[in-house]
């Protein structure tokens, strides 16, 4: 998501980790998402943290007060989610290489994987509730391996669009068997 | 094939490309009864249906699968109703009656709904099967995508010289191509008529392809598969299991802890019994069509991977068969997996049980690229079977390692060949994974906080779904990232010069 985050991706203010060995092989120039994605995340988060609230308070009602207990637990996670989907969302980043797709994510865990256009079997575009009222969608490579986890979230629809059209494009002109 | 039912409609009963005279000749009237199903499969020579005793095996399937759920849940109330014996016997015997009925009217239905068509065009082959009573589905699988084909002969069917013939055509979970039951005679003139179009060859109009020529590589004797049934791992944990509940017999003075535990002690003692059932007289055989494998006491079952099918490939030897220096080998093959676990498990074993002479034989069927110019392919795994460090030139993981992993990290590591990767590990069960360049999916390099910490990274090269995942862990992390974009461009390059997928006109 040039267009959104206009920010040039090779410089250390970018984003952490972004390029730092081994997940930033030479010369290749990383496409962030848009950090719109932040926000909705934060807002599921919101939701399902409302909804155990909820749930808990209800049982520490009827049931016993020990449950409020539970809060302690919930707390801590939910703001844990809130504060760290921003730095999910720099840690996001793909590059479209001559031959392959990179996509590398996460912050504790960190993975980058490597998806040739030959390997390609479908490519789905995502899109649900709290992304479309943000006007967000995902796209999602599938190869013949089920192991392959390759999404890429927080485009938007038009990006989206035109990556699945080009990932597909390529896939064609590279296809191989399995 | 019993008494009379084989004439009429039957699969095999259809003359020549004559449409309509078929119709014609019959005699006078018998033409204007037939229903319309059975009109298209006599008027288009090219559709054939399945043998007309199907109904009758599918029917006997309903019947138990029924009994089996209504005896097991509701034996108890039955018995409590007091009922006289005669009335019992009676109302059992007549349930079985109506259900066997059911199943086979419903079975004939469905039979009757059933044709399938095998198309060898130069441009590359495909199969046809419709099927369906309410819900109609055509299925077309293009030969050309030809992962596997498997004749299975279930006990029953092996009394009435039946068999299955599954294809796997690698399209996700349900993609199988089941066509049963068909004559066993049938069924492998339909494998070789499949195998034929995939491999590309033309057969001429009205004959029969030609069934490739097999060499028998490696049989596996019934006395080692029970030895190493009994020395294999799952044995093992019975046995543990075993101890365990009987220990917590005899301190509870009761049979309690035996109840409470009966499924898992049941899961295990099936497991132990599928393995031996599945070995049981497995055969390795080599052919132009590619690998053969025949095995199976009680269900039998003779699979055809074409070459190049195998996408990846594991090597195990569990702690009690290494001073018999047994290796068990198993394969992903696209397709094999994606169905039901039992499925899954007959069909990837490559070798159950075997020698290290027997493994390089294997090795050299199912990957003839493996061996270098002055090593044979044993050669090249045998440092991966039993080496740590360096051993045969692998790659291993530095010592930080070993906080990690402190039981087998001197036995991690991999070897690149010019068209395999080796990940070599374990120590207590040794194994060594084999993908060839030009079957990996995609790849991955992982880095989990810990492994920061220490400098490591792992690599994952993505395969079809099956038994065998390869990895390397704990890589120092350079080694790791250096690695990730070596095989990158092994694989492209793998990828392109990899020939066509009809394996007899590379």
């Amino acid at each position: 998501m040039a267009g959104a985050d206009p920010t040039p991706s090779r410089t250390p203010a970018a984003g952490p980790r972004l390029d730092t060995e081994p997940f930033a092989p030479r010369d290749v120039v990383w496409q962030r998402i848009d950090p719109r994605w932040a926000t909705a995340q934060r807002l599921v988060g919101g939701i399902v943290a409302g909804v155990a609230a909820v749930v808990l308070g209800v049982l520490a009602v009827l049931v016993t007060p020990w449950v409020w207990l539970g809060f302690v637990v919930l707390v801590p996670l939910w703001f844990w989610d809130f504060s760290w989907a921003r730095r999910q969302v720099r840690a996001w980043g793909y590059a479209e290489r001559d031959d392959d797709l990179l996509v590398v994510h996460g912050i504790l865990f960190r993975t980058l994987v490597v998806v040739p256009y030959g390997r390609l079997q479908y490519v789905d575009v995502e899109a649900g509730p709290v992304d479309r009222k943000f006007g967000l969608a995902k796209v999602q490579l599938h190869t013949a391996s089920s192991d392959t986890d390759a999404a890429i979230p927080g485009l938007r629809p038009e990006e989206a669009a035109r990556l699945r059209d080009r990932l597909a494009s390529r896939g064609e002109a590279r296809l191989a068997g399995l | 094939m019993s008494g009379g039912v084989s004439g009429g409609v039957s699969g095999e009963g259809v003359p020549g490309p004559a449409v309509e005279p078929v119709l014609d000749a019959l005699p006078g009237g018998v033409a204007a009864d037939l229903d319309a199903p059975t009109r298209a499969v006599l008027a288009d020579p090219g559709w054939k249906r399945l043998h007309p005793v199907t109904p009758v095996l599918r029917a006997w399937k309903v019947v138990a699968a029924v009994l089996a759920v209504v005896l097991g849940q509701n034996v108890d109330d039955i018995l409590r109703m007091d009922l006289p014996g005669w009335v019992l016997t009676l109302s059992v015997l007549g349930g079985i009656v109506v259900l066997a009925l059911v199943g086979a009217a419903y079975s004939a239905l469905a039979w009757r709904r059933t044709r399938y068509r095998i198309d060898n065009e130069a441009g590359g082959g495909a199969v046809h099967v419709e099927r369906g009573i309410l819900w109609r589905q055509q299925r077309r699988a293009q030969l050309d995508r030809l992962q596997a084909v498997d004749v299975v002969r279930p006990l029953l069917g092996r009394l009435f010289g039946l068999a299955e013939l599954q294809l796997e055509v690698a399209g996700g979970s349900g993609s199988k191509v089941s066509l049963a039951y068909l004559k066993e005679e049938e069924a492998q003139r339909v494998r070789n008529a499949l195998l034929a179009a995939a491999a590309g060859l033309v057969v001429a109009e009205g004959e029969d392809a030609p069934e490739a020529p097999q060499r028998e590589v490696v049989e596996v004797p019934p006395l080692r598969l029970v030895t190493s049934t009994l020395k294999s791992g799952l044995t093992l944990w019975m046995v543990v299991a075993l101890v365990g509940i009987g220990i917590g017999c005899w301190f509870a003075g009761s049979l309690t802890p035996l109840f409470g535990s009966a499924a898992a002690v049941l899961g295990l003692v099936s497991a132990v019994w599928q393995r031996f059932n599945n070995g049981f007289g497995f055969t390795v055989a080599d052919s132009p069509d590619g690998l053969r494998m025949t095995h199976g006491l009680v269900e039998q079952r003779s699979q055809t991977v074409p070459p190049g099918r195998v996408q990846a490939l594991r090597i195990t030897q569990p702690l009690l068969w290494r001073r018999s220096g047994w290796w068990r080998v198993e394969v992903n093959v696209a397709g094999y997996s994606s169905e039901s676990g039992k499925s899954g498990e007959q069909s990837t074993t490559l070798l159950p049980v075997g020698t290290v002479e027997e493994l390089g034989l294997v090795l050299g069927i199912v990957l003839p690229d493996l061996a270098t110019d002055d090593r044979s392919a044993l050669d090249v795994v045998r440092a991966g079977l039993t080496g740590t460090g360096t051993d045969g030139g692998f790659t291993p993981v530095p010592r930080q390692a070993r906080w990690l992993d402190w039981i087998s990290w001197r036995r991690r590591g991999y070897l690149v060949t010019e068209h395999a990767f080796l990940s070599r590990n374990g120590r207590i069960v040794r194994g060594l994974d084999v993908v060839p360049h030009a079957r990996t999916q995609s790849l991955g390099l992982t880095q989990g906080p810990w492994q920061r910490r220490l400098g490591l990274a792992s690599v994952r090269l993505h395969s079809t779904p099956g038994k065998v995942s390869p990895r390397v862990d704990h890589l120092a992390a350079d080694v790791a990232a250096q690695l990730l974009r070596e095989q990158t461009l092994r694989a492209r390059t793998a990828r392109a010069g990899s020939g066509p997928e009809r394996w007899m006109t590379r």
